[in-house]
């Protein structure tokens, strides 16, 4: 499965992909600003929709960082998520812990369950990850409805400690995703300047030469399911603090396909427009559905489709409307 | 000596029924294993698919879509699902030749709009659906088997052994497997990659639908059962090894087996977890299934 | 190090995929100082030998040894820390680094910056990168190729993506070279051009191996050559020999007659 991937980024000629780079360059440094000063230009419920979608945006980056570095899809990803969201929630009403202990806490929690999970599978083609993703997946909600004593079964938990006091809750569920957003951005292209990252992206597109050049397949396999799953448990702990409780109808199967669809819309990317591209996408489409809720899953489905085909067949059409416009 | 016997008493109705529903997993398997043989994608929508085709059964014969008679809605059904298999796989075929991973996403957006369509069809609440078994009913050695485990089995060995027959003889079959064990030798052998992937595609909606439609006595019909019993499904193809027939469908049956006897023995609750334990490990100790053959030497 | 001893071997290599046999019993002896091509016909096991000595394949029987210690057990990739390196028949450049992030993966090895470095710029991780891609820049200047190095290696013709390929491969001073079929692919130019560049890369301490169908390439620049056929040696010498061995004569004459 992971032989090649992202036709639509491979197809593309390099010079159009840096201008793209670029332009996101742009994009991002004016998004920043905005979303800065935003708050004091819109409604409560506006900020509190964009935490979340601040949130959501950081799950999407997980699901696309295993996208481009390991060439795995996993739809499982709200396991991570509930890790990290649960750790958040059970240290805040077991020990009084604020964000500021817990989000390390769960940051490590996600890493290590994703190389726990990463694991029997790390010798494997990537169909066996999706897969046992995909039964992850599925195992969590009954995880947590039955460990009730520790996560409040259906009725799940509160977050409600500031990170830093005196400063309004309101502001901070805002805020503190934005700046974790933000944080993972960077780290994310950080590692793409990185010696392990070349190693997983030489790993993704030729394992057997990676491996002659001294990079296990089964460490890079590992190691992008660490960072994905860590990621993914930040986005969890930020869900929660944003939407200030935390229940086991948000990390269900169908919530790691979402994270796919929101990771897909943005065409894996793993800059600040990208994700937020995917995080609204997430956050905003059943809120306007609300009424609904049916469409949802059609609806997903048609863009994640029409995302996929346009990927595929976007270069074979550009290049005909591209000579159309040459002969006139 | 009596807490032995009622341990054998216990036992062999679980054994029994474990086999019985194995019997219904290694049918979702099989589908699942003919299409990644063939094509090298895991056909994520298996579930949803045959899910809406149980639905179709039900609405074309209890009147909300049709009053039809229970063999033309199940004909109409396969209908339905034969031309969401040519159409899923003219969506997907392009897409595969060039990345098995986007293929597969994109299967898994093809599984959410069937998923959407029966929500937005048949709404999210349970419907009864009965299947015209025969009422029957025996005892042997303390076991209750019922008409239901007969239609079950008759049904599983009729269509497996059918399945077998048709690999093994036909021309089709042959290409088949010609193609699964090398695809690009077989289409230079002059072999139509396209009508095997058809084949393949066919067969499977065909199984999924068999599958589904005889879970639903066990359980009831709702948007999420028959997805739900698909993780089955998935777990008995990876115990196979996810590329071998035989393989599906003894891991079907194990995991019916081994599912049974962990509900009753350990705990109802935690069913989805223990079958991810049963996928992690079996990934752990058979990499390559039940029966990889062994002398692999590339590392 | 005694630079006369340093030699790879291979005793008895025996390989068989499913009860087809790629390679029966082969000996081979790879000297530092020497260049060694390898020819034969096509599914001769030149390839299937190249991925015996890296790791890739595990042979049935026999041994490989470097500088008098086994390498067999060993991963590819602490064969690759023991200074075993190779290219690749079909160019395995990652299409979404530049030439030169391509060529510093042929480093990747010696590195050992923690994960910490990779997510945030620390002092470590960034002098290594520096002296990576320091490393990585003369090693593409002493192919001519310094001017490709932030270009992808989508923008560059298929003989200069060999090249880079080989800049990988040396920029890590290996102490084994083992180059697959490095002229495929490219025209007479660049091919006087690689063999120009191979001979500047021979140097006293390096085993180089090279397997290659362009017997002009193999002629001028081998000191020795091994002939392979069916998994076996055919024979070995020095190219006039070669050149002039009946049986060689009858497995080209033979494979030219299809």
């Amino acid at each position: 499965m992971s032989d090649s991937i992202l036709t639509m980024r491979q197809e593309r000629s390099s010079l159009d992909l840096r201008k793209m780079v670029a332009s996101e360059r742009i994009v991002a440094g004016a998004i920043i600003p905005v979303l800065i000063l935003l708050p004091l230009f819109v409604a409560g419920s506006w900020t509190y929709a964009l935490g979340v979608c601040f949130a959501n945006s950081i799950g999407v980056l997980a699901v696309s960082a295993l996208v481009r570095y390991g060439g795995e899809v996993s739809i499982g990803h709200s396991f991570f998520a509930a890790v990290g969201a649960y750790s958040v929630a059970i240290l805040e009403t077991r020990a009084g812990l604020p964000l500021s202990i817990s989000l390390p806490v769960a940051l490590v929690a996600g890493v290590l369950c994703g190389i726990a999970f990463a694991w029997p599978s790390r010798r494997l083609s990537g169909i066996y990850l999706a897969v046992s993703t995909m039964a992850l997946a599925l195992a969590m909600p009954e995880i947590i409805v039955n460990a009730d004593t520790w996560t409040g079964g259906f009725e799940g938990l509160y977050v409600s400690k500031p990170l830093i006091p005196g400063i309004g809750i309101e502001l901070q569920r805002y805020y503190v995703p934005l700046v974790a957003l933000a944080v993972v951005v960077y780290c994310l292209s950080r590692l793409r300047q990185s010696r392990q990252g070349r190693a997983l992206l030489l790993a993704r597109s030729h394992p057997a030469a990676a491996d002659a050049f001294g990079t296990r397949r089964a460490w890079a396999r590992v190691s992008i399911m660490g960072i994905s799953g860590g990621i993914a448990a930040i986005s969890g702990a930020m869900l929660a603090f944003a939407s200030s409780a935390v229940s086991p109808t948000v990390y269900t199967f169908w919530s790691s396909i979402f994270l796919l669809v929101g990771s897909v819309v943005s065409f894996y990317g793993l800059t600040l427009p990208r994700a937020l591209i995917g995080g609204a996408f997430l956050t905003l489409v059943p809120q306007v559905l609300s009424g609904s809720g049916a469409w949802i899953p059609v609806l997903y489905g048609l863009v994640m489709l029409v995302v996929i085909l346009a990927g595929h067949y976007g270069p074979q059409l550009s290049s005909i409307l591209f000579r159309r416009g040459e002969k006139r | 000596m009596s807490a032995a016997y009622h341990i054998l008493l216990d036992i062999f109705p679980l054994l029994w029924s474990g086999l019985i529903t194995g019997c219904l997993y290694a049918l979702g398997a099989l589908g699942l294993v003919m299409i990644f043989k063939s094509s090298r994608v895991v056909n994520f929508s298996h579930g949803n698919v045959a899910g809406l085709a149980a639905f179709l059964i039900y609405g074309f014969s209890s009147g909300t879509l049709l009053t039809l008679s229970w063999s033309a809605a199940v004909l109409m059904a396969v209908v339905a699902v034969i031309a969401i298999a040519f159409l899923s796989y003219a969506i997907v075929a392009p897409i595969m030749a060039k990345s098995d991973l986007t293929a597969t996403i994109a299967t898994l957006s093809l599984g959410l709009i069937a998923q959407g369509v029966t929500l937005l069809v048949f709404g999210a609440d349970i419907v009864p659906l009965d299947l015209p078994l025969p009422r029957f009913s025996a005892s042997l050695l303390g076991l209750r088997i019922t008409g239901y485990d007969l239609t079950v089995l008759a049904v599983a060995v009729a269509t497996i052994v059918g399945l077998f027959l048709v690999i093994d003889y036909t021309k089709l079959g042959v290409a088949f497997r010609a193609i699964s064990a090398n695809p690009i030798a077989a289409e230079i052998c002059g072999l139509n990659l396209r009508s095997v992937h058809l084949f393949a595609w066919t067969v499977s909606a065909v199984l999924g639908v068999i599958g589904a439609l005889l879970i639903v006595p066990t359980t009831f019909l709702s948007v999420t059962t028959v997805a739900t019993f698909m993780l089955q499904a998935f777990a008995a193809a990876v115990l196979g090894g996810f590329s071998s027939l035989p393989g599906a469908l003894v891991g079907g049956i194990a995991i019916g087996i081994l599912m049974n006897l962990f509900t009753f023995y350990v705990s109802p609750e935690f069913t989805n977890t223990f079958l991810l334990v049963v996928i992690l490990v079996a990934l752990n100790v058979f990499p390559n299934g039940i029966f990889a053959s062994t002398g692999g030497t590339r590392v | 190090m005694d630079a006369q001893n340093s030699m790879l071997t291979a005793q008895g290599i025996a390989l068989s995929f499913g009860g087809i046999k790629v390679l029966q019993g082969l000996d081979v002896e790879f000297r530092a100082g020497e260049v060694t091509g390898l020819i034969g016909p096509n599914g001769a096991g030149k390839t299937s030998l190249f991925n015996c000595l890296t790791g890739a394949y595990r042979p049935q029987g026999g041994s490989i040894s470097f500088d008098g210690r086994p390498l067999d057990g060993l991963s590819p990739a602490a064969r690759a820390s023991r200074g075993v390196v190779r290219s690749f028949q079909t160019v395995a450049l990652c299409p979404e680094l530049t030439v030169v992030e391509n060529v510093m993966m042929g480093l990747a090895r010696n590195y050992h910056s923690g994960w910490l470095s990779a997510f945030l710029p620390l002092a470590r991780g960034r002098r290594e990168d520096r002296e990576m891609r320091e490393a990585a820049i003369s090693a593409l200047a002493s192919l001519g190729l310094a001017d490709a190095a932030d270009l992808l290696p989508s923008q560059l013709p298929p003989g200069m993506q060999r090249l880079v390929e080989i800049a990988r491969a040396i920029v890590g001073k290996p102490s084994v070279l083992l180059l697959d079929e490095p002229a495929a692919g490219l025209n007479n130019a660049e091919t006087r051009d690689l063999t120009q560049t191979l001979r500047n890369i021979a140097s006293p301490d390096l085993v180089m191996v090279i397997v290659e169908h362009d017997m002009d390439l193999v002629m001028s620049i081998c000191d020795r050559i091994y002939v392979i056929n069916f998994g076996e040696v055919v024979t070995c010498g020095p190219p006039q020999a070669v050149r002039t061995n009946e049986d060689v004569i009858a497995i080209y004459l033979g494979s030219e007659d299809d």
